[in-house]
């Protein structure tokens, strides 16, 4: 039976193994499928609370879709260098442009895996070339840059942490950047009398979640570094998810007949700043660029001191 | 008494505080108060913006062309809790604009009086056209 | 329906005065003389966790200025009477305003009549939709008892070429022009009573957090009151940490940053290392709250100086509208052209 004591040795060794990798796991084996998601604390009030300070951590804000590292959000094309003896480059290279060379690897744009479903923005043809035309002239048209308000979903996913206050029938989310506040109606509210940068955003619960439907944009602003743009038919549906006592799950469904063919969703962790007495700090960024905006139009030019032409 | 409070009141609507009713303006850097404007055209677009609202409209030349002008108003917020909104004036409406002229010599100008052509006053909702619904 | 809230006769020293705001220990009448709610028939509104409940929007209506005019020099309060004139002086200029008599309370007939300043507009671009409350306070400041601000000598100075330079210049870069007009802020210390255009202030509570959000410059204050010490990270708003005494919400404000290097329309509203306020908010009413703010700053002022202001809470469904100020700020190049214009007309004609 030499056969049958070589099968029971392997079987009890490849027991063992098992035994031992789930020992040496450090946990208990997992238990079986979870029959309740999470339900977060309520407020005293009876709502899911998810009050407190709460950050994305991802490389969205350079980029909502998979993306590779490159050397600088502002590229110039080295020309193909042809004709020299000994020197024979066809394809062109793309340098960090000159305004933002200096920045080295400071201003370098880490690789990311991407937010959006599918990994696809199903842009309408003529808004594809004006999205690449965007990325093209980022240093231009990127309207972070010059501290205007970063619109919705884009405030969710900036490198700052926001936090979300509830009160009665009004829920805040007080973002860093730009000081910008977006307030969530739970009542009745008529539409906005004008366009607006951050939209108009009505509230209510479905079970745990928050969801939050946007409308009122205008144009101006995009959805990260890479040009990702929408017009002022925007509309975005936002679903905030408690799923653990640290974490929330967020997505955002993006809608606008004017530049894309369909609906398409983002979706992320967003996570819990726990450190005791963690606060929302001023980011009053308009100081940090009057410089860039405005330093060449006056007489003088503080930066230098010097008359301008 | 009542003199003293008349002429305390009229110094109320300027700058007691040493902050204009009217809020913030760099009004002499931005337009020259010796060269006023006044002109008739019609909206092509209004931009209900901060700090201040802008009214773009045409105005028709003596030869037939067509200038476009910048109109400067004030702040909308007031506007927005008397129930006006982006669509209270109409592309295509006719304005009267007394204001003046901004100092660089561009096509800009501040809105101190807007009127319809039947003399009423733009915004303030008896006219019909621009009135709250 | 506005409300009078008469101030108690009496003794009127400036703790007084501000004790007798705090208590709000008037009768309130309506004014068709009908019957007065009951004294004590309004019980302070609570949050659900129990603490005083200041939500929604507030604004100051009333038209007290900040400084004692020199008129009513040695005068703390109004008489009954004047308070009376006063009333039907603004009634009679609030129903003319709409029909031809523009701008500020001077009434311009014409524009060449007329000083620009504080009429450049048609009034129908200001707030003036609802009734005045009406107080017998002839200033906001009520310490010093002068109702004079305590500048320091080189901050009067300041205060003098800033107002002679408002609106006027000379603006040579984007440094020039006061914080407003850069639309920057107009700092925390008058954010609760100033702004004709935007002066609302809208309170959102939760537990550990007194939020007010003020319309202008989109400026707010998320104001912990969990009992946290204050930080260490200079801002400029401060840090501002609060605590409830009884239904009052103390609020305790340092670690600005120094911005007194820039413009501003009021210099007493400039931040510095060296500022401190402390400011004390009491819902006295269902529609009323009685603030009071303390300021002190060697850097400003010689001494410490206290102004009681009564704010008005309005309709539930008023909302605070976005202020994209820096987003839409044409006037900021404008300006800067305007100014190069001039120079160039300077430069081309020789004297």
């Amino acid at each position: 039976m030499r056969t049958g004591s070589r099968s029971a040795k392997i079987v009890t060794a490849v027991a063992a193994a098992v035994v031992i990798a789930v020992v040496w796991s450090g946990c208990a084996p997992p238990p079986a499928a979870p029959t309740e998601p999470y339900r977060a604390p309520r407020t005293a009030g009876g709502a899911p609370d998810l009050n407190g300070i709460w950050q994305s951590l991802n490389t969205a804000n350079y980029d909502i879709q998979a993306h590779a590292a490159r050397p600088a959000l502002a590229l110039a094309p080295a020309p193909p260098r042809t004709g020299a003896p000994g020197l024979d480059r066809a394809t062109p290279i793309a340098l960090p442009a000159p305004q933002v060379r200096a920045l080295g690897a400071v201003g370098g744009v880490p690789a990311g895996e991407g937010v959006v479903e599918g990994d696809e923005i199903p842009y309408l043809p003529a808004a594809a070339a004006i999205k690449k035309e965007n990325a093209e002239h980022w240093l231009e048209r990127d309207p972070e840059i010059k501290c205007f308000m970063p619109g919705v979903p884009r405030a969710t996913y900036m490198p700052y942490p926001f936090q979300i206050l509830q009160g009665t029938d009004t829920i805040l989310m007080v973002y860093e950047f730009a000081g910008t506040t977006r307030t969530i109606h739970m009542n009745d509210v008529v539409d906005s009398p004008s366009e607006t940068w951050m939209g108009l955003s009505r509230g209510h619960w479905d079970g745990d979640t928050l969801v939050v439907d946007v409308t009122d944009f205008n144009d101006q602003t995009w959805f990260d570094r890479a040009g990702n743009f929408h017009s002022n038919a925007l509309h975005v549906v936002e679903r905030y998810t408690p799923v653990s006592p640290h974490h929330l799950m967020y997505e955002a469904t993006i809608e606008d007949p004017n530049v894309f063919s369909r609906p398409w969703t983002i979706s992320m962790p967003l996570y819990r700043r726990f450190e005791e007495d963690k606060q929302i700090l001023e980011y009053k960024c308009v100081e940090f660029v009057e410089e860039a905006m405005y330093g060449h139009l006056g007489l003088i030019d503080p930066g230098t001191g010097q008359a301008n032409k | 008494m009542r003199t003293n409070l008349a002429i305390l009141l009229a110094g109320l609507g300027i700058a007691i505080a040493a902050v204009p009713v009217s809020g913030h303006h760099a009004f002499a850097a931005e337009f020259d108060a010796n060269n006023p404007i006044k002109m008739s055209g019609t909206v092509t677009k209004m931009e209900w913006i901060n700090p201040h609202t802008w009214i773009h409209i045409d105005v028709k030349q003596p030869d037939g062309s067509v200038e476009p002008w910048m109109i400067e108003g004030g702040p909308p917020n007031a506007l927005y809790r008397r129930g006006f909104t982006r669509d209270s004036l109409p592309v295509g409406i006719e304005i009267l604009v007394e204001g003046f002229r901004a100092k660089d010599g561009s096509r800009r100008g501040n809105g101190t009086d807007l009127t319809f052509p039947d003399g009423s006053k733009l915004f303030l909702g008896s006219s019909g056209t621009g009135a709250p619904r | 329906m506005s409300y009078r809230h008469i101030v108690a006769a009496g003794t009127l020293a400036a703790a007084s005065v501000i004790a007798a705001f705090a208590l709000g220990s008037a009768a309130a009448q309506d004014s068709e003389g009908g019957p007065a709610p009951e004294a004590g028939a309004w019980s302070q509104s609570r949050t659900a966790w129990g603490d005083p409940d200041f939500q929604g929007v507030w604004r100051y209506e009333a038209d007290i200025p900040l400084e004692r005019p020199s008129q009513l020099e040695g005068r703390e309060l109004l008489t009954d009477e004047e308070v009376a004139q006063r009333e039907e002086i603004e009634a009679d200029q609030q129903a003319k305003r709409l029909e031809g008599f523009e701008g500020g309370a001077v009434g311009r007939l014409s524009i060449a009549e007329s000083p620009i300043r504080g009429n450049e507009y048609n009034s129908f671009w200001q707030d003036h939709g609802r009734p005045r409350q009406v107080y017998k306070q002839t200033s906001l400041i009520v310490d010093p008892r002068d109702g004079q601000i305590p500048y320091t000598p080189d901050a009067r100075k300041a205060a003098a070429r800033s107002t002679a330079r408002y609106g006027v210049g000379p603006f040579e870069s984007y440094l020039d022009p006061d914080t407003g007009e850069r639309c920057l802020t107009d700092g925390v210390t008058a954010m609760m009573w100033q702004g004709p255009n935007g002066g609302h202030n809208q309170f959102v509570q939760s537990p550990g957090f007194v939020t007010i959000l003020h319309e202008e410059f989109r400026d707010r204050r998320v104001i912990p009151v969990d009992g946290r010490a204050h930080g260490n990270i200079r801002q400029w708003f401060g840090d501002a940490v609060g605590h409830w005494e009884g239904d009052t919400l103390v609020v305790d404000t340092t670690n600005f940053l120094d911005r007194t290097n820039y413009e501003w329309a009021s210099i007493w509203t400039r931040p510095s290392e060296t500022l401190h306020l402390v400011e004390r908010f009491t819902r006295i009413s269902a529609d009323m709250m009685d603030y009071q703010i303390t300021i002190e700053d060697p850097t400003t002022f010689s001494g410490a100086w206290t102004a009681v202001i009564p704010i008005s809470r309005l309709a539930d469904d008023t909302q605070i509208y976005e202020y994209a100020c820096h987003e839409g700020n044409y006037a900021m190049p404008n300006l800067l052209s305007g100014a190069r214009a001039d120079a160039a007309k300077k430069s081309a004609s020789p004297r």
